[in-house]
């Protein structure tokens, strides 16, 4: 077979822009779906019924619905409900955060769950208020628990992201195939966008492992 | 229960605890069954009596863990409140020791002792730290103020734990069984700070198996059954001529001999 690796060096600029965006998408649907993940769970465990309710169904509903289906979702549908026409950039965005914020959700709600009683009554027993007891005692302890959970659920959204390719967003997954597509160098651009995805991936894993080690309480 | 005032040897103080009638059920199980008892100021109380008796139940009523399904608790005169906020304002005054210690395992000893001053009582970060380390020296722990509880033992977390509790500076402490999940030899440095406590007039409310301890430091003695209080008195009346079938059975089958 004839290579020519010379197209990776050769769109180099394409390739390095779309990863930053790739990058950048990753960070922002985390920075989106953290702390909505975690308003979706105190919602679902400590809210009134009806909301309850309401935030139960959002995580079922997006939890078990494919991805790539939510993006073509929000693309065909989020600007006829909005009547804004959004970017794909911001499609994608939203549809990512629509899908981690579930998952963040569940992750955050075992987290909580997983503080034994006790730990309450102990707060409640120095006079604390619930809204206290969940802030000092429970929440930075159920989040040391879940930081390893969250940690894979962005090593999985890094690699996600690609799917958002199917509605033109310039990420690395859309230009690497882009580059594909006018040069006919199949396996030499997939080559290339397999080595950034994983090049960038592994470390992000070390440090999420890395994290996990930093932070773990022992009881 | 048929005692004059001149047995109980601090009967002269306040009455801070009053316990009358007071009733709880889980579901179909009825915890408390009409649970009569005071606690005068600067007393040592001990809750004795088999596991399921309603000991601990009553100790958690007090400061509104439980809520009560009837009867009244009255704390320094008033009435338990139902009102959340003024339940929190009573929960200040009253320090809680657990069984199972329930520190803060993401806090140092330090911090888990300066966190009811921080939090609930808004004292100063100063402030809160220099009586945190004040009641870590008092229960002898001013060397573990920077540990984490998990590199404490059992008995150094009770201790904590109750430094924790005192550093809200309460009128009354409520221990609910504080040994019975230490090592044997662990448990005497954690008896060791209540009797401390005892002897500097703090009036405390003790759930125990430890039996030497409630006839020793013990005022007054409160031996539950099946959710009653089957027999109260000074230790000696319950330890060596106790009135009833079911105190003398109880205390025999913890090998007690006086």
């Amino acid at each position: 077979m004839n290579l020519d690796w010379s197209v990776v060096w050769q769109h180099r600029e394409q390739l390095l822009a779309a990863t930053g965006t790739t990058v950048m998408l990753t960070i922002a649907t985390m920075a989106i779906a953290v702390p909505c993940g975690m308003l979706v769970a105190a919602l679902r465990l400590y809210g009134w019924a009806p909301v309850r309710a309401a935030a139960t169904a959002y995580v079922e509903l997006f939890r078990n619905l494919p991805l790539i289906l939510v993006v073509f979702w929000a693309f065909y549908v989020l600007p006829i409900w909005t009547g804004l026409g959004l970017s794909p950039l911001a499609t994608g965005l939203a549809a990512l955060s629509l899908n981690v914020t579930a998952y963040n959700a569940e992750t955050f709600r075992a987290g909580l769950n997983s503080i034994r009683r006790g730990q309450v009554e102990a707060a409640m027993a120095l006079g604390m208020s619930r809204a206290q007891a969940l802030r000092r005692v429970i929440i930075p302890q159920a989040l040391r628990r879940v930081l390893p959970v969250l940690a894979s659920t962005w090593v999985s959204l890094f690699k996600d992201t690609s799917l958002v390719s199917v509605i033109a967003v310039t990420e690395l997954a859309y230009v690497a195939m882009q580059v594909r597509a006018q040069t006919f160098r199949v396996l030499e651009m997939l080559t290339a966008m397999a080595a950034i995805y994983w090049l960038l991936g592994y470390p992000q894993a070390k440090l999420a492992d890395w994290i996990q080690r930093r932070y773990a309480v022992s009881e | 229960m048929m005692s004059t005032t001149a047995e109980r040897a601090k009967g002269a103080g306040a009455k801070i605890i009053r316990y009358r009638g007071v009733i709880k059920r889980f579901g179909t199980f009825t915890a408390l069954n009409g649970v009569d008892l005071d606690v005068h100021a600067g007393e040592v109380v001990c809750l004795i009596g088999p596991s399921g008796s309603g000991k601990s139940t009553l100790l958690r009523c007090t400061n509104g863990l439980e809520t009560i399904d009837g009867g009244d608790i009255e704390f320094e005169g008033a009435l338990l409140p139902k009102d959340d906020r003024a339940l929190r304002s009573v929960r200040t005054r009253m320090g809680m020791v657990f069984q199972s210690f329930e520190l803060f395992p993401h806090l140092t000893a330090q911090q888990n002792v300066a966190e009811g001053p921080r939090t609930v009582q808004k004292v100063g970060r100063v402030e809160a730290d220099l009586r945190a380390s004040a009641m870590l020296a008092k229960v002898g722990l001013a060397d573990k103020a920077p540990n984490f509880p998990s590199a404490l033992s059992g008995g150094q977390q009770q201790r904590v734990a109750i430094a924790r509790a005192l550093a809200m500076e309460p009128d009354v402490m409520l221990f609910d069984e504080p040994t019975s999940a230490l090592d044997p030899e662990t448990i005497g440095e954690v008896l060791n700070v209540m009797k401390a406590l005892a002897e500097e007039g703090m009036t405390m409310v003790v759930v125990t198996h430890e039996m030497t301890f409630a006839r020793r430091v013990g005022d007054w003695v409160a031996v539950f059954d099946a959710g009653r209080i089957v027999e109260q008195g000074p230790p000696p009346q319950i330890f060596e001529a106790p009135a009833t079938e079911r105190t003398r059975d109880f205390l025999s089958h913890l090998g007690w001999s006086g």
